[in-house]
């Protein structure tokens, strides 16, 4: 264990002592400002109203303004249409309208989650591949350690770098929010905005760490995709160039072919597990949660067993 | 006392890739010690041989023994015992050479920073070594090879074509030191190479490889023999008067041109020839004299035209 360990450290002092890590790192804290800097440029001016304990009477005077200006060429008729429709939610809920603070904003974070995957991909691509390129491979095999475990340290790093990326991006998320929009307490309620339409609240907290673990499914099977690739081809271009492809091109793909019944046994079909959850409807009808886990489980062994055949028996030439 | 075991032994070696049989039962062992050579022209299955040596490969038959442990079935333990440098020495360019020879510590139980820092002064990198590797030369990247290949106190030591690129200075520096860790630290050395001349001053035996066969094994004579055959060049006047003389005392040919005179006789021979060259007022510019009998069979097994 220790001896795994060690395996472990020695990738992270690989990843972090490269330009492209820390590159990828800037590249999320510049997303986040730009992204605090528009969210704060481009709400509406309702969002940053201070309900007073009148809340409710506020609510519906601002409701009758926008009501009052049926100009559709007006520049925030759009953002007054959904201010509308979130002040009648609070209305009917009794809720008092909750700020947009510091919470909110770490929760949106998850969509910088696609940026993620893709950075994680590109270190899984690499991580095996690079050994070949640089010819360091040969002096990694020829220590008194098993190949698996050391391709397993590799795979254990993959991660292990991804969940560092992805704390960066929750703390300094929240720092961002914090310093552009206020915090209002550590922990509390936020307004959601449900993907069928409508608004709901729920606990900041639990709604970001649901986000985070339902885009985590496809980041660690895509990741572990690009592994595999990169660990039979030896190359890293084809693993990045066709991960990122069908992480992208996936749901077209899967539209594409949805009259056909097999379909639903496509990777990709299957990886967004979002489709169960908040009132939505799965990409082809008959499809479960139970399924599409079955489905992607048994993608996610063959790659494995795959990377790990090849690694452990193939020569090193 | 117990037989002393040898410290790698390989047993019939073979590789065969895509039906083709590249390594064709390769046996030898090597002890303690001792500097062997592994000589042959590029393609003969040297580097392939190696690869199987350390495990890189997989072996289609037969067996190669580190302290009697086979590589195929023991690779942990038989592989302990080996230090290697396969091909280039790589390292890691975006890390210093202290911290490539980290990695490699972290992989083995029991190597201290102590002893990281005794191979970086054996093989004299304590200047550079907090230099990025990508900045060393080859000299330098192949002395971090060696440290690294030293890290654990490896009982074998193999070097793939470590001259490789290397100018004059630097194989001599590499050749005075592999002969220094035989004698001192007792370690087995494998070196290979496509040039005798590289590899024939820092040997104790040479085994030469063709076409995936071991066809010879040369023992390095380290003093000149009193029988020795060498190849003699004269530079005389009156060359007649020196051709007649050296004819008496010689059966082979002699060939002539200009003042210079080549033939082939027996070291002690030699003196006889240099007191009737001048007793008979012949006078003698210049001798000189190699030893070329391990270049001879080199070629003659090998074949010139297939030196690469």
């Amino acid at each position: 264990m220790a001896n795994f360990l060690k395996l472990v450290w020695n990738e992270q002092v690989k990843l972090f002592n490269r330009k492209s890590s820390w590159v990828m790192i800037g590249f999320i804290l510049v997303l986040v400002i730009v992204n605090g800097v528009m969210t704060q440029f481009f709400g509406s001016d309702e969002q940053e109203t201070v309900y007073s304990d009148n809340w409710r009477e506020e609510l519906v005077a601002e409701n009758e303004k926008i009501l009052a200006n049926t100009n559709e060429e007006d520049m925030n008729y759009y953002l007054d249409q959904e201010q509308l429709a979130k002040n009648t939610f609070y209305l009917e809920e009794d809720q008092k309208p909750i700020p947009y603070d510091a919470l909110t904003f770490t929760y949106e974070s998850y969509m910088l989650l696609l940026l993620i995957t893709i950075f994680t991909i590109i270190v899984a691509s690499s991580i095996v591949a690079n050994e070949f390129k640089w010819g360091t491979i040969k002096l990694l095999l020829i220590r008194p350690i098993q190949r698996s475990k050391i391709l397993f340290a590799k795979y254990v790093s993959v991660f292990l770098f991804s969940g560092i990326l992805m704390v960066v991006l929750l703390v300094f998320s929240f720092l961002v929010g914090a310093v552009l929009f206020g915090v209002n307490g550590l922990s509390g309620d936020i307004l959601l905005t449900k993907p069928m339409g409508g608004y709901e609240i729920a606990s900041a907290w639990a709604a970001t760490f649901k986000e985070y673990g339902l885009n985590l499914v496809a980041l660690v099977v895509m990741a572990t995709l690009a592994f595999m690739i990169s660990v039979l081809f030896r190359s890293s271009a084809m693993a990045i160039g066709l991960s990122i492809f069908l992480l992208m091109a996936g749901n077209g793909l899967v539209l594409f072919l949805s009259k056909y019944a097999w379909v639903k046994f496509i990777l990709f079909a299957n990886l967004n597990l979002g489709q169960y959850f908040n009132g939505g409807t799965p990409t082809i009808e008959g499809m479960t949660l139970a399924f599409s886990v079955t489905v992607l489980v048994a993608y996610f062994v063959v790659f494995i067993v795959a990377a790990f055949w090849s690694f452990t028996k193939r020569d090193i030439a | 006392m117990k037989e002393q075991l040898a410290v790698m032994e390989l047993v019939n070696l073979k590789k065969t890739i895509r039906k083709k049989e590249i390594i064709k039962g390769i046996s030898f062992q090597i002890q303690r010690g001792e500097v062997f050579g592994f000589l042959g022209p590029n393609g003969a299955g040297k580097t392939t041989t190696i690869r199987m040596m350390v495990g890189l490969m997989g072996i289609t038959d037969g067996d190669v023994l580190i302290e009697g442990k086979s590589i195929r079935n023991e690779f942990k333990q038989a592989v302990r015992h080996v230090g290697a440098i396969v091909e280039n020495p790589e390292m890691y360019p975006f890390l210093s050479g202290w911290k490539n020879l980290q990695q490699y510590a972290r992989m083995m139980e029991g190597i201290t920073e102590e002893r990281i820092r005794e191979v970086v002064a054996l093989v004299g990198l304590e200047k550079a070594i907090h230099e990025k590797a990508g900045r060393y030369s080859l000299g330098m990247r192949q002395r971090l090879g060696i440290a690294q290949a030293l890290l654990h106190n490896p009982s074998i030591l193999i070097l793939d074509e470590p001259t490789n690129g290397l100018d004059p200075s630097g194989i001599r520096e590499i050749r005075l030191y592999l002969r220094k860790l035989a004698e001192e630290e007792n370690v087995a050395v494998i070196v290979s190479s496509h040039l005798l001349s590289e590899i024939e001053l820092m040997c104790d035996r040479i085994g030469i490889i063709k076409n995936g066969k071991l066809i010879a094994i040369e023992q390095v004579k380290k003093t000149t023999v009193e029988d020795e055959a060498l190849i003699v060049q004269l530079e005389a006047e009156p060359v007649n008067g020196a051709l007649q003389i050296v004819k008496s005392h010689i059966l082979g040919d002699v060939v002539v041109e200009g003042n210079l005179l080549t033939f082939s006789t027996n070291r002690d021979a030699l003196p006889a020839i240099i007191k009737a060259l001048a007793m008979k007022d012949v006078a003698v510019y210049g001798l000189h004299h190699q030893r070329a009998t391990l270049e001879d069979k080199f070629f003659d097994l090998i074949g010139e035209n297939v030196i690469g």
